[in-house]
């Protein structure tokens, strides 16, 4: 090789290095040191042929995060507004067949204006061209339930940078950043967070260093790559959390935290269907997910439109992971009344159920209160079917009804109590026989009926439902199941 | 006459009939409503149907108690097995059919026939929590699926149709809100909660209708069909049931395409006048008409060969696909994948919209842009394997060719994709710029494109040709 052709390729490449600052800084603060092997840092697109824009606004490749590989790519604001074009979307695409082939998972931050609009479109397909901006879109639906893809938003994102957003598994997004449409005319935008607001992204980070440790520890756990564990700081007050008195309300959260390892909760869709808490976690050193009514929410745990979606991608989200099912149960059932049903009850009412009964995983239930209706339907599957939890526990403090047993006490005495000459007698007569229900649904009797496979204290709820999940090892589908409905 | 066990049981299943139970029928006939019997007359073909279930218990002494709660029963709808059941809401509000429906899907699930399932009904009555659940005892890890978890293995794997003709809640509505094709009569009801729940829960007292009324559930999505009746209900299940065949012979269209060109849809009828010249006359049967109406989606034929058929109304806010829009899509791509139902896409959107109420006043106002419901369409696309035809009528701005279509390039690309010469190309937009005419396979007239469609349906196996080349479900049905 001539020294001219030598010298070119080094002073191309130390170009390319010095240019797209932004993007090089976000993959080298994920990606362990000195693990990135770029892929097309000479690419330039047509326009840019003096080769000022060395890797066209696109920085991409494989690289390694706490030791295990991902293929990774970033976009640059300051190259063209981030825009896509016919060669960095060739590049991206070269990063998705890669993530396929080799179930590594797919990381991506995005900033950007949609399409280059002054770039000639070339279209597919001419024979010495891959399909570029195509194969972006449906590789992405390939890889949905196949690898992790994790989209990390760290400015605005417009048009084809929101498709990639909207086909990934999680969105995390930075504060500050949005997420739309622009044209010649208008920009249409919206906020990450009001976007989040609906469930459209999953989680919001204060800058990109804590959107980056959110990432990391999704790939942690997608790799179950750290063994060691601690108790959770709280393990041994548990039972302290929940309030004797059952209309005292409690955030669902304290318990999760005090059931999974210290530090391993990952909280996904915490800005919608509050009614619902999704979370990715560990226990004893494992991988779980886990769903759990919030019964300190507006709606009081009870199960809408919202909570029945978010229940039911993150069931899918699992499944496809691996990840055991954790459920905890406290929910009066599904959402009644108007607004509810012109939300569309009875149709979303079944994606949950439909999730957990296609689910592959094993699932582990633990009924900390009242599940009234439909509701552990809704949060473990079906009572009898097929697809039972593995394990199906409780707390003493469980009661379980067809409804709620006010209700239920209210129906079965109507006669008695619309007879009663005071409104007070009427009230004792219902929950004198509300109070006999629940007695014979709670705490033992709930053990005596087996409608339960035990009734636990809480505390022995982490060392229960970790010794079987050790015995169960993780079976990740070896070829893909379904994809996760990203809606 | 002396009894013998032949006649007690003959008593007892006289009993079950209409004419031994004249004043439960009038009530039923007071509501409007067919009786549970009345209904599966009404459906199945005559002299095809084998009753399961007519006989609930054996009492203390020894009699044949009939059981009341519905009817369930296999029979034929024109020649084909079909499975129906119906509730009887004048007893207690409703069983679940005959108590037979466990066995019934567990049938369905082995032999594909299809489930058409009254769904009027209260739910599960409310019992001692001792006792249990009730319904739910029957199955077991081992045994037969549930009507719930049931409904869910059926869903995309053998079609299931629900009637709701009166008020169905709980447990009722369960069912229907799993059914690929819901049908409800107007002034029925579909909810999860019924009335004394709500009253006990929120202190409201409503009527059923009022709650969750079948007409809030046209326009927002949640059923497929508002019909005036139940014998409306039935003749529309049936309708539904027999695109199901292919017609060995198609008849002309209603209407032949001259070969002017449609310019902007400024009529009401515009896409629908298109869609009538292009199909067999008088088969378009459109699957939830009243709701997210900028997309138009239903089953048609075309030289006899059934079709989904998905088509953008430019005539409502160009044709553009809000979230609604583009899950209503979403679904019917999952739907016709299940069945083996080709695919017809007319394309013609400015494009992905988002939905935001405004300020104070909660007007609902659009903005482009994208959000997951529409990448739930580009993922139903590219997992179908039931082929697509797409013509460009007009625009296909900001994803929508993606969202009606797929992507032109994946490997469930369509298996043609047309554009009548008006098509507008290269719209500044991202990803639908690289349409230009090269991303046709062909430019045609408007009047040769029906012959083109049926030259290209002739190529492929027919669709229970294809069902029956797959021997397990593909996928579900997604309930919404």
């Amino acid at each position: 090789m001539d020294d001219k052709s030598r010298q070119e390729i080094i002073d191309a490449r130390k170009l390319a290095q010095e240019g797209s600052i932004n993007a090089r800084n976000l993959i080298r603060s994920i990606s362990d040191t000195g693990s990135f092997d770029e892929y097309g840092a000479l690419a330039t697109s047509d326009d840019d042929s003096d080769g000022n824009y060395y890797s066209d606004g696109l920085i991409c490749g494989i690289a390694s995060v706490n030791d295990k590989s991902v293929a990774i790519a970033a976009y640059d604001r300051g190259i063209h507004n981030g825009t896509q074009t016919d060669r960095n979307m060739r590049k991206l695409a070269k990063m998705i067949y890669l993530a396929q082939k080799n179930r590594w998972p797919f990381i991506i931050f995005l900033e950007g204006d949609g399409a280059r609009r002054d770039e000639p479109l070339l279209p597919p397909p001419i024979i010495n061209y891959t399909r570029a901006r195509w194969d972006v879109l449906e590789g992405l639906t390939e890889l949905s339930g196949w690898v992790p893809t994790i989209s990390i938003v760290t400015g605005d994102s417009h048009d084809g940078h929101a498709a990639i957003a909207f086909l990934t598994d999680l969105v995390i997004a930075t504060k500050g950043s949005s997420i739309g449409s622009i044209n010649a005319t208008r920009v249409t935008s919206r906020s990450s967070e009001e976007l989040a607001n609906r469930g459209e992204v999953d989680v919001i980070a204060d800058d990109t260093v804590d959107a980056i440790r959110t990432c990391k520890s999704l790939l942690s756990l997608w790799y179950e790559s750290v063994n060691e564990f601690e108790e959770p700081d709280e393990a041994a007050n548990i039972s302290s959390i929940v309030p004797p008195n059952r209309r005292r309300q409690y955030d669902m959260r304290k318990v999760i935290n005090a059931f999974a390892d210290k530090n391993s909760t990952l909280e996904v869709g915490s800005r919608w269907g509050s009614s619902m808490v999704t979370a990715f976690a560990k226990l004893y050193g494992r991988s779980v997910g886990i769903i759990a009514n919030q019964p300190m929410s507006a709606r009081a745990g009870a199960i809408d439109s919202a909570a029945a979606d978010k229940a039911s991608r993150f069931i899918e989200c699992c499944d496809s992971y691996g990840f055991p099912l954790i459920s905890f149960i406290d929910n009066p059932g599904y959402m009644v009344g108007p607004e509810a049903e012109a939300e569309g009850m009875a149709r979303h009412h079944a994606r949950p159920l439909a999730a957990l009964h296609h689910r592959n995983v094993p699932l582990y239930s633990v009924q900390i209160r009242k599940a009234y209706g439909l509701g552990p339907y809704a949060m473990s599957g079906f009572g009898t079917s097929r697809h039972v939890p593995d394990l199906r526990l409780a707390w003493p403090s469980v009661e379980s009804a067809g409804m709620s047993l006010e209700g239920a006490a209210y129906l079965v005495k109507r006669r008695e109590i619309k007879a009663a000459s005071t409104p007070q007698e009427a009230r004792e007569i219902r929950d004198l026989y509300a109070e006999e229900m629940r007695d014979a649904s709670s705490g033992l009797n709930a053990g005596r009926t087996f409608s339960f496979d035990d009734i636990i204290l809480p505390e022995e709820t982490r060392p229960r439902i970790a010794r079987h999940l050790i015995r169960t090892p993780r079976r990740i589908p070896s070829r893909k199941v379904r994809p996760i409905d990203p809606k | 006459m002396d009894e013998t066990p032949l006649t007690r049981l003959k008593s007892a299943k006289t009993k079950r009939f209409d004419s031994a139970r004249p004043d439960a029928v009038a009530k039923v006939h007071d509501s409007g409503h067919l009786t549970a019997r009345e209904r599966i007359a009404n459906l199945l073909d005559p002299e095809t149907a084998v009753e399961f279930g007519s006989i609930a218990a054996i009492d203390t002494e020894g009699n044949w108690v009939p059981e009341y709660g519905g009817v369930d029963f296999i029979g034929q709808v024109n020649n084909q097995p079909v499975i129906a059941s119906s509730s009887d809401y004048t007893d207690k509000g409703g069983g679940y059919g005959g108590g037979r429906l466990e066995h019934l899907i567990a049938l369905s699930q082995q032999h594909r026939w299809p489930m058409v399932l009254f769904v009027d009904g209260g739910g599960s009555r409310a019992r001692h929590p001792r006792t249990g659940l009730g319904h739910t005892e029957l199955s077991g890890q081992f045994g037969r699926y549930t009507h719930f978890d049931g409904m869910a293995q059926l869903s995309g794997w053998v079609p299931t149709i629900a009637i709701v003709a009166g008020p169905s809640f709980a447990g009722h509505a369960s069912i229907a809100g799993f059914s690929d094709f819901v049908i409800a009569t107007k002034g029925s009801a579909i909810g999860m909660g019924g009335p004394p729940m709500v009253e006990a829960a929120l202190g409201l007292s409503l009527t059923p209708n009022e709650l969750a009324g079948a007409e809030m559930h046209d326009k927002l999505g949640g059923i497929d069909l508002l019909v005036d009746s139940d014998a409306e209900a039935i003749k529309a299940a049936k309708r539904y049931l027999s695109y199901f065949e292919d017609n060995a012979s198609g008849e002309l269209p209603e209407r032949s395409l001259s070969n002017e060109l449609p310019t902007t849809a400024h009529e009401e009828d515009h896409i629908f006048s298109i869609i009538r010249s292009l199909i067999d006359a008088g088969s378009y049967f459109e699957l939830r008409p009243s709701f997210a109406t900028t997309v138009t989606t239903g089953l048609a034929r075309v030289n006899g060969k059934t079709i989904g058929l998905l088509a953008n109304n430019s005539f409502i806010r160009n044709g553009e696909i809000d979230e609604s829009a583009a899950t209503k899509t979403a679904r019917f791509v999952e739907l016709c994948d299940s069945y083996e139902f080709p695919i017809l896409s007319i394309l013609d959107s400015i494009g992905a919209v988002t939905s935001w109420a405004e300020g104070a006043t909660g007007v609902i106002a659009t903005e482009p842009g994208l959000s997951r419901s529409h990448t739930r369409a580009l993922m139903a696309h590219q997992h179908r394997t039931v082929p697509l035809i797409s013509i460009q009528i007009g625009k296909a701005g900001g994803f929508s060719g993606h969202i009606m279509c797929g992507s032109p390039t994946g490997h469930t690309s369509p298996l043609a994709s047309f554009a009548w010469p008006n098509a507008e190309i290269g719209s500044i937009d991202g990803f639908s710029a690289t349409r230009n005419m090269n991303a046709f396979d062909d430019v045609i007239e408007p009047a040769e494109t029906r012959k083109n469609i049926a030259n290209l349906l002739n190529l492929l196996p027919s669709q229970s040709e294809r069902r029956s080349l797959i021997s397990e479900k593909k996928h579900s049905v997604d309930t919404w």
